[in-house]
């Protein structure tokens, strides 16, 4: 007795100086992840395992008041003798491989509807020697369906403690914390004696998981595979050729439908909050260089991308919440008898159409998709989708190119989203017969039970995934506001004679008030268009310009281009001062007017229907977004990814744009 | 008598509602290694719940769900219902 004390005491005194670390383990669809949320809370850190794309969550959960652990989620596996990714990862943090630490105990959560295929794992699981507590989840659904397993049986031949759960609703959740406090302190090393060599086939295993639950089930063990009516219901309506693609439109619909609406007030209000910091920057410090980095670079680069945080966060809230229930694997085969053809895989449709919205969250969600090579041609052809920022971009040069007949221009607008859908999946077609060789995988997936979703797990993806956005924008994508900032910002020019001359108007007495700011309007912007023209982007754009002729571009037009790699919308409010008018400008009639007289250093028109439509060309298939790149780096885990995707979808963009512009002079439009 | 065991078949060949065992798969190894981690092993038996695109079937609890240009790759030996 006193012994066992005094081992206790010894061993608590360790665990406090170093949290033990426990591996969470489980066949994919178990309700590990719910599991984990119990566990741990909302306190955890997502990151990837080192050297991978694949992240994990490390939480720290408090068995007792004085004690607490670390708990490592790993990803879903079958089998840990397998060459998959997750098996692979798994096998490592087990071993204590590398950058792994050596797991001090492990939990299995198990599905008890389906426990002969979890056992085997549990048996692979055996022979790492951890100390092991096998966590028998879906107890409820597993006794509606007539199975009750007797815990006492199972644990004593398997030689672990075996705890029933019903992780959605929290329960046997804190006997699963006692059942691993007690396998932290005593560990048990004893293998079942009959369990199979740990080099065994699955069938080996299989037989012998088969045989533990013939004895812990006894009469309720299920024999066979037989017929679940309500299943196999709605499997045929889903999957059906019709009313599955239905079924899919009206979720998908729905879905964004949802998105956009639940977006748009905190949209606005991030919007607000920003636009209020600019003003406080603009009124609390002196004019000067760091005011204007702070506004014009930070708050405002910051702001047009953080803006999307909203549409992040909702996107996979609803995305979790559909991947619980079931629905989204019946999805997936739906969308997979379109998509295969062009070398995609079905799951794809979330990031494509995701990406209508931005291609940050489309390139996020590609996640999803389990196979690398799919992944990788997902992410390369999602930018071509026409995102949000492109909207003003084509509100103004279909105005442009269809002055007083928006009926053509509506159309010509359509036009875009084809043009960008079809080169997605033309493009996808050419990367699976060159880059990324092969089409898409054959599809095989696991259809999991229809179940009521989890919205702690929801949120939790969400707010995890939110985070992982605002990390990207904190850094990477703030230190690219800043430079194209500066490029378009500096070198500072003189003040031109014409503004100074302005401004002395401005200041006579007897002038009245709308006249004053009138004429103070008319300077700062002549001064914009000033300062534009002189700083390195509009140098660049000088220089360059030679470049973008056979394109019909003149150097403002190229400038206008150039700029719009910070984002694309920044191209209506480049033109704008151009044309003399604000820079936050919005396109309205006046400004389209004022774009639509623009002229050339030689007196001719900017914007000819030839330009125009080259233009709109242009900015439908080129990569100009900076941050969209700084994605695609982290989802790939490899630079010539995203170097890739610029030089092609430019490339792309540059030829199609040549053509247009060359067949309509020919024609006579120029 | 003992019986004769029965030919394989291709799995699109087996009538909705039939089982079978599985037999083999002329597949590539990453999706053999697949269907056999997910219970589709020799010793198994499988129901045939769709047949089409996808095909789809069912190992104990487990529903796996596969395109036609897999299942017309896996080879089953019908144990009822052909």
């Amino acid at each position: 007795m006193l012994g066992e004390a005094l081992a206790d005491t010894v061993l608590s005194a360790r665990a406090r100086s170093r949290p033990a670390r426990v591996a969470l383990i489980g066949n994919p669809n178990t309700g590990k992840t719910t599991t984990f949320n119990r566990l741990c809370g909302s306190r955890a850190k997502t990151s990837n395992f080192p050297g991978t794309t694949t992240s994990t969550r490390l939480g720290r959960a408090e068995l007792t008041s004085s004690r607490a652990v670390e708990v490592l989620d790993l990803p879903g596996v079958y089998e840990l003798h397998i060459e998959a990714p997750e098996s692979l990862i798994a096998r490592a943090v087990l071993e204590g491989d590398g950058a792994f630490r050596r797991p001090d105990a492990a939990i299995v959560v198990v599905d008890a509807c389906n426990l002969t295929r979890n056992l085997v794992l549990v048996g692979e699981l055996l022979h790492y020697d951890v100390p092991l507590v096998v966590g028998l989840n879906m107890v409820d659904l597993a006794q509606r369906r007539g199975l009750t397993v007797d815990v006492n049986v199972l644990s004593r031949r398997l030689g672990v403690p075996v705890v029933p759960m019903i992780a959605r609703r929290a329960e046997g959740v804190d006997a699963l914390r006692m059942a691993l406090l007690r396998a932290l302190d005593f560990p048990r090393a004893k293998r079942p004696a009959d369990l199979p060599a740990g080099t065994s086939s699955p069938e080996a295993l299989t037989a012998w998981a088969d045989e533990l639950l013939t004895e812990a089930a006894g009469a309720s063990a299920p024999n066979g595979s037989g017929p679940d009516s309500f299943t196999e219901g709605l499997d045929r309506a889903f999957t059906n050729p019709i009313l599955g693609l239905v079924t899919f439109f009206a979720v998908m619909g729905g879905l964004f439908w949802a998105l956009f609406t639940l977006a748009t007030l905190p949209m606005d209000l991030i919007e607000a909050t920003f636009a209020y910091f600019g003003q406080l920057a603009v009124t609390y410090l002196p004019a000067g260089p760091l005011r204007d980095l702070l506004t014009d670079g930070i708050i405002s680069g910051i702001a047009g991308t953080i803006v999307f945080l909203p549409q992040i966060c909702l996107l996979f809230f609803f995305i979790s919440l559909l991947e619980d229930t079931g629905y989204l694997a019946r999805a997936a085969f739906v969308m997979d008898r379109v998509l295969h053809r062009f070398g995609l895989p079905g799951q794809a449709f979330v990031p494509l159409l995701t990406s209508h919205a931005c291609a940050l969250p489309g390139i996020m969600s590609a996640r999803l998709i389990p196979n690398r090579r799919d992944r990788l041609a997902t992410i390369m052809v999602a930018p071509f989708m026409s995102c949000s920022a492109r909207l003003p971009v084509y509100v103004l040069l279909t105005s442009l190119l269809f002055a007083g007949q928006p009926g053509w221009a509506g159309l010509a607008f359509a036009c875009c989203y084809l043009l960008g859908g079809a080169a997605a999946l033309l493009s996808a077609l050419l990367f699976g017969r060159t880059v990324l060789k092969g089409g898409a995988r054959p599809m095989v997936l696991e259809l999991p039970t229809y179940k009521m979703p989890s919205f702690t797990n929801a949120l939790v993806t969400a707010r995890d995934q939110g985070i992982a956005f605002l990390r990207t924008a904190g850094t990477v994508i703030m230190a690219i506001c800043i430079v194209m900032w500066w490029l378009s910002a500096y070198p500072r020019v003189d003040t031109p004679e014409s503004v100074r001359t302005l401004r002395a108007e401005a200041d006579q007495p007897e002038l009245s008030v709308g006249r004053v700011a009138e004429l103070r309007a008319r300077a700062d912007t002549l001064e914009a268009r000033a300062v534009q023209a002189g700083s390195f982007a509009g140098r660049i754009g000088r220089t360059i310009q030679p470049a973008f002729e056979p394109l019909g571009y003149d150097w403002q037009l190229t400038v206008g281009v150039l700029t719009s790699f910070l984002a694309r919308e920044v191209f209506v409010s480049t033109m704008s001062v151009f044309v003399g008018g604000a820079a936050d400008a919005e396109v309205n009639v006046g400004v389209i007017d004022r774009i639509r007289t623009m002229r050339r250093d030689d007196g001719r028109l900017v914007f000819t229907p030839a330009t125009a439509a080259s233009t709109l060309v242009f900015f439908v298939l080129a990569m100009q977004c900076l941050p969209t790149l700084a994605v695609t780096h982290k989802e790939t885990g490899a630079l010539k990814y995203p170097i890739l995707q610029l030089l092609y979808m430019s490339g792309l963009a540059y030829v199609s744009a040549l053509i247009v512009y060359q067949s309509l002079r020919a024609m006579g439009w120029s | 008598m003992a019986s004769t065991p029965k030919t394989p078949i291709c799995l699109c060949d087996l009538a909705v509602g039939a089982t079978a065992r599985f037999h083999a798969a002329d597949l590539d190894p990453e999706f053999s290694r697949f269907l056999r981690s997910v219970g589709l092993t020799q010793t198994s038996e499988l129901r045939l719940c769709r047949n089409g695109d996808p095909c789809i079937v069912q190992v104990r609890a487990t529903r796996i769900g596969m395109s036609k240009a897999v299942a017309g790759q896996v080879y089953v030996v019908p144990t009822s219902g052909t």
